[in-house]
């Protein structure tokens, strides 16, 4: 029986502001196609695979499909292309239905837009993206040989996989309430405008919730994590917020944006119970999805919910040591 | 931005029924990239322009009034109208001209960051050019000395996805534009360019840095123009569904919204800003109409800033055989 991977490859993932403001690498398409490529090869390590690829604007899906290993049968979702986010989440839809597993290259964002519609698929996902806390910096080809154990079943993915937690974000205003979704952390941010989506100045941060932390992550989940560890896969999160215009608070120290440690007080913080609401009130400001400002609030009330619905992420090291303990690399 | 459109869309009719010599490349739908920009500038900056280079004009703070007289070719328009739309230019006003030349702006903006490093200046330079220019040798040229010398310089292209008529994937091997700048070793990332805020607030990170010594930005900045490539492309390579698309994120009736939504402006009040402004521009044309061409005797003035013997000469000749006639 065919197993189908499919691959979503974001070619807009790495590129933006914070090449400049932050110390944050490039990803070119030229380095996404070699990751892709090392993606297709690793999934040579499974018989009976199909790979369908997300289709793309920018010719990058064209590229990783005809450059595909011969041995393995290489297509293209059959989808309407808005070169948006909206690609991501409409392949993410067609492989709810259609995958067995799926492989992600791109940011937090990307891993967001999939995840909202990939139900229980598992998601492998690596880094191209900028400030990752979700995808995981990997050799492609590492990625797409657990991808493939994963998918065809010879590694159960109830064994090698957990469930990220999400954020759910109500906006409520006197006109209505919006809802929106984040995956590993949102924030509130004293900034009128989503200008260039970047969060650039560590004291705009009101405060967040987040469904993970850690001191070795990056951004608001690393402000939290200074506070108290938060695995991805615990129920609830974590509810923060700074201490504003000088006044005084727990000093957590935390890296906001790569290549930038920031000293920050924290007024309060609580760990939160799966689906408990942590509230701001914003009379103006940004909120943030992912380290992306997403959302402009004026005269609102945002209501922030870590929930564990989210996608069930492949742990690629977990993966292959099975496989290998079960001497699947032997003869 | 409302000022530009209007210009814009005016000088789009008027060129139709024939009012305007030469010819015209419309800025309508790019007004959020060449507004940001110039807002994130300080006054005393430079910019260079293109060949659709009116909403440049008017973001740097040019005068409507003396553009429209330009476009009709009249004595009072910015190059005593011998330059007509592709060449207005205000040096005092930090503006060096809109250009014919596909790419010819950079090698001016590098021009111009040189002389505010060599005269002590602290002004900065921008260039404005479109994604098809990113391919001229000129471009490249000019982004390679200016980070290799570490040149207070912001190169901002208007990626308005077609060169001429060439979809910018036909034109490029990658996918963002702002990928080039890796071969500069300067930094480089893309930006909305139908959103005012994001382009401003590049802007202003670049003129940052370049004004603290750290070297010039490549900015791409992710838009489109509604209108043909000039006015009366029939734009076979495109379909008007393809021209919606952008349109439902038009950059002014987006911004309007986020205003409106954030109390800063009312709907009424937006309304009565777009009428004065569309009064303006009326006016602006029926002045221009009015006004004197430039006397023939002129012509062969403001071409260059020395005397030119021979010039000279064919001038006297001229006034000589009574060369009123025009």
């Amino acid at each position: 029986m065919t197993t189908t991977v499919g691959l979503v490859v974001n070619p807009a993932a790495g590129r933006d502001i914070r090449r400049l403001t932050g110390g944050a690498s490039v990803s070119n398409n030229y380095a996404k196609r070699r990751t892709a490529g090392c993606v297709l090869a690793g999934l040579t390590l499974c018989d009976d695979v199909e790979v369908l690829v997300m289709p793309d604007s920018s010719g990058l899906a064209d590229r990783i499909v005809s450059d595909a290993p011969s041995e393995l049968d290489v297509g293209f979702v059959d989808m309407p292309v808005t070169a948006s986010g909206q690609d991501s989440r409409t392949a993410a839809a067609h492989f709810e239905e259609h995958a067995d597993a799926v492989v992600v290259l791109g940011g937090d964002g990307t891993t967001r837009d999939v995840a909202h519609s990939i139900g229980d698929v598992p998601v492998v996902s690596i880094s191209t993206g900028t400030n990752n806390v979700v995808p995981t910096p990997i050799d492609g080809t590492v990625a797409g040989e657990a991808a493939g154990l994963v998918a065809t079943g010879l590694v159960p993915a109830d064994e090698a996989t957990i469930r990220h937690g999400t954020i759910v974000v109500d906006v409520e205003r006197d006109t209505g309430t919006s809802t929106i979704h984040g995956l590993a952390t949102v924030g509130v941010l004293d900034r009128a405008f989503i200008g260039t989506r970047a969060i650039l100045d560590p004291e705009d941060i009101v405060g967040g919730v987040v469904s993970r932390a850690s001191p070795a992550e990056i951004g608001l989940s690393g402000i939290a994590g200074g506070l108290v560890t938060h695995r991805p896969d615990d129920p609830g999160g974590v509810g923060f917020q700074l201490a504003r215009e000088g006044a005084s608070g727990t000093r957590v120290r935390g890296i906001t944006v790569p290549g930038t440690l920031s000293d920050v007080q924290v007024a309060d913080y609580q760990v939160l119970d799966d689906g408990e609401a942590y509230t701001f009130e914003v009379p103006r400001g940004v909120v943030s999805v992912d380290g992306e400002r997403e959302h402009e609030v004026k005269d609102g009330v945002v209501r922030l919910r870590p929930v564990s619905d989210g996608p069930r992420l492949v742990q690629i090291d977990s993966v292959l040591e099975r496989a290998a303990n079960e001497g699947y690399f032997r003869d | 931005m409302l000022t530009i459109r209007s210009f814009d869309t005016k000088a789009g009719d008027l060129f139709a029924d024939g009012e305007l010599p030469g010819f015209v490349h419309l800025y309508v739908g790019e007004e959020a990239v060449g507004v940001g920009a110039c807002s994130a500038l300080e006054e005393n900056d430079y910019i260079t322009s293109t060949h659709r280079g009116h909403g440049h004009c008017i973001a740097k703070g040019l005068d409507p009034n003396v553009m429209m007289a330009e476009l009709y070719g009249k004595a009072g328009g910015y190059c005593n109208g011998k330059g007509g739309s592709m060449h207005i230019a205000d040096v005092d006003a930090g503006m060096l001209g809109a250009n014919g030349i596909v790419g010819a702006g950079p090698p001016l903006a590098t021009g111009a960051a040189l002389t505010s490093v060599l005269k002590g200046e602290d002004t900065v330079a921008l260039a404005f050019f479109g994604d098809g220019a990113v391919a001229q040798g000129q471009v490249h040229e000019a982004i390679n000395i200016a980070a290799t010398w570490n040149l207070p310089a912001i190169f901002v292209v208007e990626n308005n996805q077609y060169g001429e008529a060439t979809p910018v994937e036909k034109q490029h091997n990658v996918q963002n534009l702002s990928e080039t700048a890796e071969a500069y070793n300067i930094p480089g990332f893309t930006v909305d360019g139908m959103d005012i805020t994001a382009v401003y607030e590049a802007v202003k990170e670049a003129r940052k840095r370049a004004a603290n010594g750290e070297g010039p930005t490549f900015i791409e900045a992710e838009t489109y123009r509604y209108h043909g490539h000039f006015e009366g492309d029939q734009q076979p390579y495109r379909t008007k569904e393809d021209v919606d698309i952008w349109k439902d994120r038009d950059a002014i009736e987006t911004f309007k919204g986020r205003l409106v939504e954030a109390g800063v402006i009312t709907e009424d009040e937006f309304d009565e800003m777009k009428a004065e402004i569309d009064q303006q521009i009326d006016d602006a044309v029926v002045e221009a109409k009015e006004a004197p061409y430039p006397d023939p005797s002129e012509a062969y003035e403001d071409m260059y800033s020395a005397t030119v013997p021979e010039i000279s000469q064919f001038s006297s000749q001229m006034r000589a055989d009574g060369g009123e006639d025009r």
